[in-house]
């Protein structure tokens, strides 16, 4: 009994722990894949031009889902309260964005299509029936990166920016948002109320160094940009420092967008010839000429596959499609050599958060096996007492005719018998804990005001609660194996057993 | 010390009706770094179908001997008067341990003075256990119809059909030597190797077990060899071999 509640305990306890911790990993990875899509093609800073061809070409192809392009820099912002802070800046087309990534569905301020009781008794701003329909117009303005002008109504493009970036979303106790009122210290060390609700009438100011034709950085450029809604992918690190722009207003500010080519001329034949400004309608000397048009850029293109389809097949049938299309723009486009490297998939792109996820798992699990590693001696210990007290019995079963691989395997057989039920039944219970594990939890902060699991640290809104089939099999198969293990030293050692020894034992 | 050599019992004249022959016997323990002889060279024959009761004092040697006949033990290794225990045609010191665990499932039945019943067995499954080791544990399907009918008959004999599924726990002294009986017997054996089986048991109780013994040693023809101290019970056996210190001291040959 004894050793069979140890098996139970240890099979509960690894699978508990493989699997919140399996469920942390994977939580944090489709987190991390919520606004990357499946494989992303780089060209950083200058980015590439005739990407519209590219994608065109992408979504020929059936292994492709969808394409989009997206510009990645950096800039300052200015939040309502006057702070100032470094952001990651995407320019995105919000129709095409969300049908390579999960960006729709990450916005935080929207009506809740079908709230659980939870979340009535987390009181979420977000079920009050006299807010639904502004919700509903928040979630749309989120996604098509639009917004009503709060005094014109006219409709503008607007940004999405990260739930935790403007400091103005208290997170609560349950993980999720309410609107908060911050202030704004003044110079005379006194304080003003910002009143700004962010997707209703919130701006924020962001600043970009723009690029010159080389992609270097020149002089800087500010816009003011409305903000539509704020988004929750499930990374702290993109929710507190990614605004989603327009592209097109991100690429006129990079001056990444389509631009006249113009020459520096100079006219001998006709020292007065002149022109006219197409901006001013100004007459001038003549100084340039046209010579065409440099197509708009973009830093990188977001690829998807089609449903269920493998990463890395994906990811070479892209460069092939993009052996071609530098083909067809050769000494425009990067070669495709040069893009080699720059194709990469979604994992590539989290590498380093992945792997250290996976680590931390692996470490915990290895400590949690060797403190579970005990259970084989601890069932050796169980047996040997146990053997030690049946040695008459077995005298007799020897007396009786058994062979000693008979005795050895009737002790193995009975630790089999003990790992199995221990690990069934521990196996049932780590199923149990972890399905249930929020209500649990909820319980256990309730009854005794212990709370493991703060959603306001671990950013999380839940535990991970999902039992992975194949990591129940491998843990049960280890139940039993470690009971076997155990019950192995002592049946030998029974099975050796002198039987006249054995049976004038005392 | 009595000269071993000198000690043959039974000098049986038909070597066709011996069921076991021992010749030159000896068994010497350690204890630590202490040799302790136990038996000095002990012959004897046992015919079929007879009763041989050894009598003894505590240490004198007949538990030894007795395992020495059932092959859970051999006896010491003598090069110039090399030992020898024969059942039927069989020298059990030269068999294999796998050779004697098939000896002792098939052929013997061993009856012990505390019983040793497996206290988490029922009654019924006490007196299986010998078919299932017989048979082994696949096997055993295919017998286990056979074995249960036999069980139950024994115990019916031994009147103890009320009681199959009790447990060892909840029986008497003396119901639970008649379960050890029927588990000896359950695999019709044609030797069977009493260890004091009356010793832990009242008189009357003793009695009782005998008679059942007897009984049934008469209509299976069973070969019986019982160790007891009890001179009553050796008064009543064919023959009565005397052992003292390990040497056998003194026969009766005469049947009761």
């Amino acid at each position: 009994m004894l050793a069979m509640v140890a098996v139970m305990l240890s099979v509960a306890t690894i699978l508990i722990t493989w699997s919140v911790m399996g469920g942390f990993l994977n939580a944090l990875i489709d987190s991390g894949r919520t606004l990357v899509g499946d494989v992303a093609i780089v060209w950083p800073n200058v980015g590439f031009a005739h990407y519209d061809d590219l994608i065109e070409r992408l979504e020929e192809d059936p292994m492709i889902e969808a394409a989009t392009p997206t510009i990645e820099t950096f800039g300052l912002i200015k939040l309502p309260d006057d702070r100032i802070e470094l952001i990651s800046i995407k320019g995105i087309s919000a129709a095409s964005y969300s049908q390579v990534t999960g960006f729709a569905d990450t916005m935080w301020w929207k009506a809740i299509d079908e709230p659980t009781p939870k979340d009535y008794q987390r009181e979420d701003i977000r079920l009050d029936e006299h807010y639904q329909q502004i919700f509903q117009d928040m979630e749309s303005n989120g996604i098509s990166m639009t917004r009503p002008n709060p005094k014109t109504g006219v409709i503008e493009p607007a940004g999405v920016i990260g739930i935790e970036v403007t400091g103005l979303n208290q997170r609560q106790d349950w993980g999720g948002y309410y609107p908060m009122t911050p202030m704004r210290a003044l110079p005379d060390g006194g304080a003003e109320r910002v009143d700004v609700f962010m997707p209703r009438e919130g701006t924020v100011g962001i600043t970009i160094l723009a690029l010159d034709s080389e992609g270097h950085p020149i002089d800087p450029v500010t816009q003011t940009i409305p903000i539509a809604n704020e988004f929750q992918s499930g990374l702290y690190e993109v929710d507190q420092g990614t605004i989603f722009v327009p592209l097109d207003i991100l690429q006129r500010m990079l001056r990444l967008d389509a631009a006249q080519r113009v020459e520096i001329v100079k006219d001998d034949e006709n020292p007065f010839a002149v022109e006219v400004d197409p901006v001013t309608g100004e007459i001038g000397p003549k100084m340039k000429e046209i010579i065409g048009i440099d197509p708009a850029r973009v830093t990188t293109v977001l690829v998807s596959g089609v449903e269920g389809s493998e990463l890395e097949p994906v990811r070479t049938r892209i460069r092939e499609i993009y052996e071609e299309f530098a083909l067809a723009h050769a000494g425009e486009v990067p070669s495709s050599f040069q893009m080699e490297n720059q194709i990469r998939t979604w994992e590539d792109l989290n590498k380093t958060m992945i792997s250290a996820v996976k680590k931390e798992t692996g470490l915990v699990l290895f400590i949690f096996g060797i403190v579970s590693f005990t259970t084989v001696f601890l069932v050796l210990a169980i047996f040997w007492s146990m053997a030690t007290e049946k040695t008459k019995d077995i005298g007799v079963l020897r007396a009786l005719g058994a062979t000693t691989p008979g005795i050895a395997w009737l002790w193995i057989r009975y630790g089999a018998a003990i790992g199995f039920v221990g690990s069934v039944i521990g196996t049932g219970v780590g199923y149990w804990i972890v399905s249930d594990i929020n209500a649990i939890h909820d319980w256990m902060g309730r009854t005794f005001n212990f709370v493991i699991w703060d959603p306001k640290q671990y950013y999380f809104i839940e535990i991970p609660s999902d039992v992975d089939p194949m990591k129940a099999a491998i843990v049960f198969i280890v139940g039993v194996m470690t009971c076997v293990m155990g019950a192995a030293i002592p049946a030998i050692h029974s099975a050796r057993m002198d039987p006249v020894k054995a049976l004038r034992f005392e | 010390m009595v000269a071993q050599t000198n000690n043959s019992v039974n000098k049986s004249t038909d070597e066709n009706t011996l069921k076991m022959s021992v010749r030159s016997v000896q068994k010497t323990y350690r204890l630590g770094r202490v040799r302790v002889p136990v038996l000095h060279g002990v012959d004897l024959d046992v015919k079929s179908g007879e009763w041989v009761t050894i009598l003894g004092a505590s240490g004198s040697g007949k538990s030894t001997l007795l395992h020495l006949m059932g092959g859970l033990d051999r006896p010491d290794k003598d090069s110039s008067n090399p030992a020898s225990v024969k059942f039927e045609d069989r020298d059990l010191t030269k068999q294999s341990k796998r050779a004697l665990d098939r000896y002792r499932a098939d052929d013997i039945g061993f009856v012990f003075q505390f019983y040793h019943l497996l206290p988490e067995l029922s009654v019924l499954q006490n007196v299986t256990v010998g078919s299932m080791i017989k048979h082994g544990r696949l096997g055993y399907g295919k017998h286990r119809a056979a074995a249960v009918e036999r069980a139950e008959s024994l115990l019916d004999r031994f009147g103890l059909s009320h009681r199959l599924k009790h447990r060892p726990a909840e029986l008497s002294g003396g119901e639970r030597q008649r379960v050890a009986i029927a588990r000896a017997l359950i695999n019709e054996p044609s030797l069977l190797l009493a260890d004091e089986p009356t010793g832990n048991l009242d008189l009357k109780t003793g009695e009782s077990i005998l008679e059942a013994m007897i009984e049934h040693r008469r209509s299976a023809g069973l070969t019986l060899v019982m160790v007891t101290h009890d001179e009553r019970i050796a008064e009543r056996a064919d023959r009565v071999i005397r052992l003292v210190d390990g040497v056998v001291v003194e026969e009766n040959g005469t049947i009761s």
